[in-house]
């Protein structure tokens, strides 16, 4: 899943934000000539469009408010990524929610993209309640039209910070279905379609996948700033390893692919600008470099 | 010939209104064919069709083409007890519960932040869970004249157990089969491009669900952009969305969408986008309300006395020099 491509040879950014990466790592994972179903706005959107860009051009993706392949005007105001001008500019069509729900459902859309807030060894996502449902916690938005890609799509990737908090043994409340048990048949006994689930999560520190049999969460990669061992410590369960026990490390953004994200896309850093540092290549190594202050944190 | 039975596997605990497609067709029978005008204003039109306690439905939502200035005159006549279906909506629930409009939901996509929370803590909302799409079938079943409808979704979710959907063995396949009931709202209120003065409506770029909820609905108000010759919709059928006859009211509201976007026609107030969500995440939902919604009379004093000219020109501006391709008849 980690494949090589021309970002290899491309010139590295040296300077980016956890988030950047993650667009980044994202785009790179696009596979040309397949359809898309890319939740609204945010990193999942952004990657598709970067990989559109520079590495699969005959990629095609549709919304959920019917837009179906756009040429979309960038950069969107805020908010205005579904049902407005510039994310539907120059479709093929302009179509209906059903009719994307549709296309979905016949199998026409091979990968989904999603953002998640929790998740689950078993990549089931939480996006509706964090604490006690209805009793204690907090109400987020719920599941919105990601319940529907993470159920019928072919192949969904999913994209979520990387904290402890948030890889949990259980989520608080399964919003859209991963592998639910992981046990065999768990999604076509829930009426889902059959041969469809997670297929790969990127966070801003790691790319992970599922294994076959398991079902259960398997780390693949892990950014080029970060040690294993950090990974794993803000992880509350422990992923599964490749049979080979090799976990690669991930290559740096490109300069292209940032300042496609940064003049086009997230030109706010609305998405990409949350963190308190920059990673930072000075010295031979990778550091992170605190944005007030400009004083290294830790470098590694 | 043995009896069979149809198995019911799982079954979630949500409420939902008996979706009787006969009750329905009672309900259409009675509606008025006669193509007579029904232009009216947008408090004689909330005041006439919604009532307290009515199931609402809207398309899209407060920041895309929705009919954001009909919600903010229900807020302003105070209904009560209604229910949302807050399906793609991003505030519009916040705001109605907040305004102590709504105290029933059914969710699929909708900023909740800290009141929305406490809300559904201190047990003045219920919220049953399904999803946009689920939703969005939950119409297109209702606009069907159907009771239900199976979804290749929802299944193995939380959000089924809270919801009024079912697993069943599939009669046809055998398999383990996901059914929702189908929604038949009591209003829908609908923001469109264009429509003349019995209902015929245009609506340019993509549609939600405006269809299937103008079909499903019980009452039906449309506010309108532009209001046109019916010649004029004669002479491009193709272009009507939605036909007169399902249509209970039409409201002539230019910028009826603020602070959203009407694609094609202007582009969304930015900062004020940028204040209702701060409102809701920030808990002051009141504050945001007594600005914009009480403490003015019409939305057409909001538009002078709030919003003003020049930003509403600047919207205008702003959609005319990027994407209008495909907006206009």
């Amino acid at each position: 899943m980690i494949k090589d491509g021309p970002w290899k040879e491309a010139p590295k950014a040296t300077t980016f934000a956890e988030r950047e990466f993650q667009v980044c790592i994202a785009a790179r994972l696009v596979e040309n000539g397949k359809t898309y179903w890319v939740a609204g706005g945010g990193g999942p959107m952004y990657s598709v469009l970067i990989a559109k860009k520079l590495y699969a051009p005959d990629v095609v993706y549709v919304a959920e408010d019917g837009v179906v392949g756009p040429e979309p005007m960038l950069p969107f105001d805020p908010v205005m990524t579904l049902a407005a001008a510039r994310p539907s500019y120059r479709a093929l069509m302009w179509s209906t929610m059903n009719g994307i729900g549709d296309q979905c459902a016949v199998g026409y859309l091979d990968y989904g993209v999603l953002n998640t807030l929790q998740l689950d060894p078993y990549g089931n996502l939480n996006s509706t309640w964090i604490g006690t449902y209805g009793v204690e916690g907090r109400r987020f938005n719920g599941p919105g039209g990601a319940d529907t890609i993470a159920a019928m799509c072919r192949r969904v990737v999913l994209m979520m910070d990387h904290q402890r908090r948030k890889f949990v043994p259980r989520v608080d409340f399964i919003s859209s279905p991963g592998y639910l048990d992981g046990s065999p048949g768990a999604r076509e006994r829930a009426g889902l379609p059959a041969n469809t689930g997670p297929w790969a999560l990127v966070t801003n520190w790691a790319v992970f996948d599922f294994e076959e049999q398991t079902h259960h969460l398997r780390l693949r990669a892990i950014a080029p700033f970060v040690t294993l061992e950090q990974v794993l410590a803000e992880m509350t369960f422990e992923p599964k390893f490749p049979p080979d026990g090799k976990v690669e490390t991930l290559d740096p953004p490109t300069e292209e692919e940032l300042r496609i994200l940064r003049t086009e896309m997230d030109v706010n850093g609305q998405f990409t600008d949350t963190a308190a540092h920059w990673v930072v290549w000075e010295d031979g190594r990778w550091s992170l470099v605190a944005k007030e202050q400009g004083k290294k944190l830790s470098p590694l | 010939m043995a009896e069979k039975t149809l198995r019911i596997l799982e079954e979630g605990q949500g409420e939902y209104s008996l979706p009787d497609p006969d009750v329905f067709r009672e309900w259409t029978a009675r509606k008025d064919r006669a193509m007579r005008p029904k232009l009216m204003t947008a408090q004689e039109a909330v005041a006439r069709f919604v009532a307290d306690g009515d199931y609402i439905v809207w398309e899209t939502n407060y920041f895309q083409r929705g009919p954001s200035a009909l919600i903010r005159e229900i807020i302003r006549q105070r209904k009560t007890r209604l229910w949302a279906g807050g399906k793609f909506t991003w505030v519009i629930v916040a705001l109605l519960v907040e305004a102590g409009c709504c105290d029933r939901a059914d969710m699929g996509f909708f900023v909740g932040g800290p009141g929305v929370t406490r809300a559904v803590v201190e047990k003045r909302l219920k919220v049953y869970e399904y999803s946009n799409l689920v939703m969005a079938a939950r119409l297109r079943a209702g606009a069907m004249g159907l009771s239900f409808i199976s979804v290749r979704s929802l299944g193995g979710t939380d959000g089924f157990k809270y919801s009024g959907a079912k697993i069943i063995e599939d009669p046809y396949t055998g398999k383990p089969t996901v059914i929702v009931p189908a929604l038949y709202p009591d209003v829908a209120l609908i923001h469109v491009h264009q429509a003349d003065q019995y209902g015929n409506a245009r609506i340019f770029g993509t549609t939600i669900t405006d269809v299937e909820s103008a079909l499903a609905s019980r009452k039906v108000i449309i506010s309108a952009e532009e209001i046109i010759n019916t010649e004029e919709i004669r002479h491009k059928p193709g272009l009507t969305k939605i036909p007169y006859y399902l249509v209970d009211a039409v409201v002539h509201q230019p910028f009826g969408a603020y602070p959203g976007e009407c694609p094609g026609m202007y582009a969304s107030d930015t900062e004020h986008v940028a204040e209702v969500l701060g409102a809701i995440y920030n808990d002051k939902v009141k504050e945001y309300l007594d600005k914009w919604v009480y403490s003015v009379a019409s939305e057409e004093q909001m538009l002078v006395e709030r919003v003003g000219l020049n930003k509403l020109k600047e919207m205008q501006r702003r959609a005319t020099m990027v994407a209008t391709e495909g907006y206009r008849s």
